[in-house]
């Protein structure tokens, strides 16, 4: 059985995470915008887990749990924000909510 | 001892000068009368002493100059010590008689003038008694203050006080010669001690001597009114009679005199130098006799007569004939002060108004002890035997006419006019009618006992001190004969001065007014003192000030304030172009540079903070970039 | 062999899915775009042995977070929203280039990072237990105190999500609760 190289994971893991952070910045809409950070958390795991495979290693497993637990934490924490702001202001895309600019 | 002689008018007029206010104005002319009496007094003893053996008496060391010591001290000799008491003997005759003079003044701090009386008495003697040349200028200085102090003592009057300066001015013109004389004296001879000077004098080279002799002579000129300083003198009538008849008669104008006797030996060997002294003597003799002849002044015909009767002593001086000069100024003390003491009479009668002796007339009724008194004085000045002024005026009439004929006939030329101006004076005022009748309503009445008293002892020593020649002559140990026929054509040719005046001005034989019309232009030349007093006061002195107003406009206005204002503009101009340059330009613009564009950098780079979630994660990107390119830079 | 095609295959997949979630414009499609991308990533760590991890991907993200959004974004009025304009903006295309030059860093990173690290110290251990329980014992002995944090951080987590979502006052007009 050949081994998946590790450049591949690394590749497949930079592009996600590229996406990730491209989406964070194109999108306007808020829930958007959080998609694409967990798009980016993925891209990491995925990291880690090649990294693991490689190695021989577990912890890069351990890690990527931790992870992924502290990735539903903050979905839901962001989209209880965008409820709240969304009640607010009645809106759902960035624009509208320059209030911390100068 | 002999130092209180000079020491009690200096005592006086201390006391007056301080205490005076409280004192009074008759307390303090009182102290001045025993001031000068006491110093009469004790200068007998010290005469009678001096007269067998002269002796010096030091007083005190002023400076010590490492070489040479400036001393003060006095030194009796017949000719200083006799000086001294007639000197005292008049003031205090004098002071007595400015009791009565200065009445209608008591009240009006009269003591200042009674000060300056004092003051003047301890500088003459001074003078007469130094016996250096250091305390004679001190005492030269003094009474030309003294006499500024007294001719302008009525100094709400314009005329008196620029009289008074006129006085004080040409006296320190005479004074600045005489300081240069002594330092050319000082120079030659090392020492300024006249003993010193008198021991020494033949050593020296004449022609040097000459010069400092003219220097001293100097001196003498501006303090005897002699041509050419001799326009303050008539002025300075303006004062005073008491004064005009001590300084400007008898004593002050007299010091010149005194000087050039008191340094005869050292005249005497500059020859050149007495040739000058009688040369100018001579013509002040004539020109003040001419000026006398023309002038209506009650006082200034009598001191145009000083002024004459001094150039003739300084005639006689410089023919050699000391003793005779220093006889005559004794005589005419006597009685020239009588004859100012009996102007002042008429003067004080008509309570200080009147001036011109066309103003007055045919008062011998009035105030026949002052018609007295005045025609004994006017007989001795012209010389008629057996006054005072014969005896004297004969000596020198006498030297003249050894010296050469031309001299003795020009002498007796000035008595005749002198015989004739003061007779004029006399006729006019105390015969013809009367002319003041027009503006003074009282009777003019003799003068008080107060004034009387000193006139008459005048009038009694004009009348016998010629007697006195014989021992005044051994006393400074010279011998005089008596030429008859001198005395008998001097006497004559003055009987025939009084005779002319006599017709013209009592007689009326030509008539003075229609004579004066026609002989105008000689007579105003002779007024005017052939115009030197004109010449001085406008020419000199008027064009002196407007050379200074001159220089001040140009110099000082124009060039000096001008420079001033152009800097005080170009500085300001310099300093503000300067603060535009530097201040405005470079400081502010950078400062102002600063500000503006933190400002407008601030403004821009705010615009990164646009509040939007998006650029904030481009941004976060951005800088993880740039921290992991640190981060590799220093792994790798 | 097969492992390289089975990678390759959700590797794919991935990206495919990926590039909807960040260019699609209905938000519905781009969650489904998610939910696939979610999958597959799972998939990618089945391929690399990580069992447990792969599960727990499917169960946690797959399942809980993805019917979460879904919830969310239905449940939510959305369409009383303000309309915009566009989805994206464009000018997110000049960070192109901080991409490139931080996968570039990336690479370096990595590729030092693991020339580095330990190698080979559990693979006998691996080779005897299954995968979950390896994974196990080194959570609950090297990684315990973490897992407690996570925990913690967890129930924070919990609470302040449901402060912030909560419902102060009627907010909807319809009156709806």
């Amino acid at each position: 059985m050949k081994m998946v190289p590790l450049e591949a994971y690394l590749i497949l893991s930079l592009l996600l995470f590229g996406l990730g952070v491209f989406g964070m910045i194109v999108r306007r809409n808020l829930v958007a915008i959080l998609m694409s950070t967990e798009l980016a958390l993925n891209a990491v795991n995925v990291a880690f887990v090649g990294a693991d495979s490689h190695l021989g290693l577990v912890d890069g497993q351990v890690f990527a749990l931790f992870i992924i637990a502290l990735a539903a934490v903050e979905a839901a924490v962001g989209l209880g924000i965008i409820v709240a702001i969304f009640r607010l202001r009645k809106v759902e895309s960035s624009d509208e909510l320059t209030d911390m600019g100068g | 001892m002999e130092v209180l002689i000079i020491l009690f008018p200096l005592i006086a007029f201390l006391l007056i000068g301080l205490f005076g206010r409280r004192l009074g104005d008759l307390p303090s002319a009182i102290i001045t009368v025993l001031g000068s009496a006491l110093s009469f007094i004790f200068s007998i003893p010290a005469l009678l002493k001096a007269l067998n053996s002269p002796f010096s008496v030091k007083l005190y060391d002023f400076i010590s100059l490492g070489s040479y010591t400036l001393t003060l001290g006095l030194y009796f000799d017949p000719l200083s010590a006799i000086t001294t008491s007639l000197v005292c003997f008049i003031s205090t005759l004098i002071f007595i008689y400015s009791i009565g003079y200065m009445e209608n003044f008591f009240g009006q701090w009269t003591y200042k003038f009674y000060a300056y009386l004092s003051f003047f008495l301890f500088s003459m003697l001074l003078i007469v008694l130094s016996d250096n040349l250091l305390g004679m200028f001190f005492g030269w200085e003094g009474v030309g203050l003294a006499s500024y102090l007294l001719i302008g003592y009525f100094h709400q009057q314009k005329y008196a006080t620029n009289s008074a300066f006129e006085a004080f001015v040409m006296n320190r013109i005479g004074d600045w010669l005489f300081l240069f004389g002594i330092f050319s004296i000082f120079y030659l001879f090392g020492s300024l001690n006249l003993l010193e000077i008198f021991s020494k004098v033949k050593e020296i080279d004449p022609n040097l001597l000459g010069l400092a002799v003219l220097l001293l002579f100097g001196g003498a000129v501006g303090k005897s009114g002699q041509v050419p300083l001799h326009t303050w003198l008539p002025n300075a009538m303006a004062g005073p009679t008491p004064v005009s008849a001590l300084l400007h008669s008898s004593t002050m104008v007299a010091a010149g005199v005194y000087m050039v006797a008191r340094l005869y030996p050292v005249f005497e060997s500059a020859p050149q130098g007495l040739k000058v002294v009688a040369l100018i003597g001579g013509f002040t003799a004539l020109f003040a006799s001419l000026a006398a002849t023309s002038h209506t002044d009650i006082k200034k015909i009598i001191a145009f007569s000083t002024m004459s009767q001094l150039g003739l002593m300084f005639l006689a001086l410089g023919i050699g004939d000391k003793s005779s000069a220093m006889f005559h100024l004794t005589t005419h003390a006597f009685f020239k002060a009588l004859l100012f003491l009996s102007a002042g009479s008429i003067i004080h009668a008509f309570h200080h108004h009147v001036r011109d002796i066309y103003g007055v007339g045919g008062l011998k009724k009035h105030m026949p002890i002052t018609y007295a008194t005045f025609f004994v004085g006017a007989l001795a000045l012209a010389g008629i035997f057996p006054f005072a002024g014969f005896w004297s005026k004969d000596l020198i009439i006498a030297s003249s006419y050894d010296s050469s004929f031309g001299l003795g006939v020009f002498v007796s030329f000035v008595s005749f006019l002198t015989a004739y101006y003061i007779f004029r004076e006399g006729f006019v005022m105390f015969y013809g009618p009367e002319r003041h009748k027009g503006h003074f309503e009282e009777e003019p009445h003799e003068a008080p006992s107060v004034m009387l008293v000193p006139m008459v002892v005048l009038a009694i020593g004009s009348a016998v001190a010629g007697f006195f020649e014989g021992w005044y002559m051994s006393a400074l140990k010279d011998h005089k004969e008596i030429h008859l026929n001198i005395a008998i054509s001097s006497v004559a040719i003055a009987l025939l001065g009084i005779g002319l005046a006599y017709l013209v001005f009592v007689k009326r034989v030509l008539d003075p007014e229609k004579l004066y019309q026609s002989l105008k232009p000689v007579h105003t030349t002779f007024r005017e003192q052939f115009f030197t007093e004109r010449l001085y006061h406008k020419g000199l002195a008027r064009g002196y000030m407007e050379l200074s107003r001159g220089l001040f406009l140009v110099g000082d206005r124009f060039l000096i304030d001008g420079f001033i204002n152009l800097l005080n503009f170009l500085y300001f101009r310099v300093v503000k172009f300067l603060w535009i340059k530097l201040d405005i330009y470079t400081v502010d613009l950078f400062v102002n540079g600063v500000a503006r564009f933190s400002f407008r950098f601030g403004r821009k780079a705010s615009l990164i903070q646009t509040g939007l979630l998006n650029n904030y994660v481009a941004f976060l990107l951005f800088g993880l970039v740039v921290l992991l390119g640190i981060i590799i830079y220093f792994m790798g | 062999m097969m492992q390289w095609v089975a990678f390759l295959f959700f590797a794919s997949m991935t990206l495919l899915s990926a590039l909807g979630v960040v260019l699609l414009p209905n938000i519905i499609y781009v969650i489904l775009s998610l939910l696939s991308t979610l999958v597959m990533v799972a998939g990618i760590f089945f391929v690399a042995g990580a069992e447990l991890v792969g599960a727990l991907q499917l169960l946690i993200y797959a399942v809980a977070i993805a019917v979460f959004y879904v919830l969310v974004l239905t449940a939510v009025p959305w369409e009383k929203a303000l309309k915009k304009d566009s989805h994206y903006r464009v000018e997110g295309v000049l960070t192109f280039p901080i991409l490139l030059a931080f996968y570039l860093e990336i690479i370096l990173v990595f590729l030092l990072g693991i020339s580095v690290s330990p190698k080979g110290q559990i693979r006998e251990f691996i080779q005897n237990l299954g995968n979950t329980q390896v994974v196990g014992s080194i959570l609950f002995s090297k990684y315990f105190f973490a897992f407690e944090l996570v925990s913690l951080v967890l129930l924070v987590g919990m609470i302040g999500a449901v402060i912030v979502g909560r419902r102060e006052d009627k907010t909807y007009e319809d009156g709806s609760p």
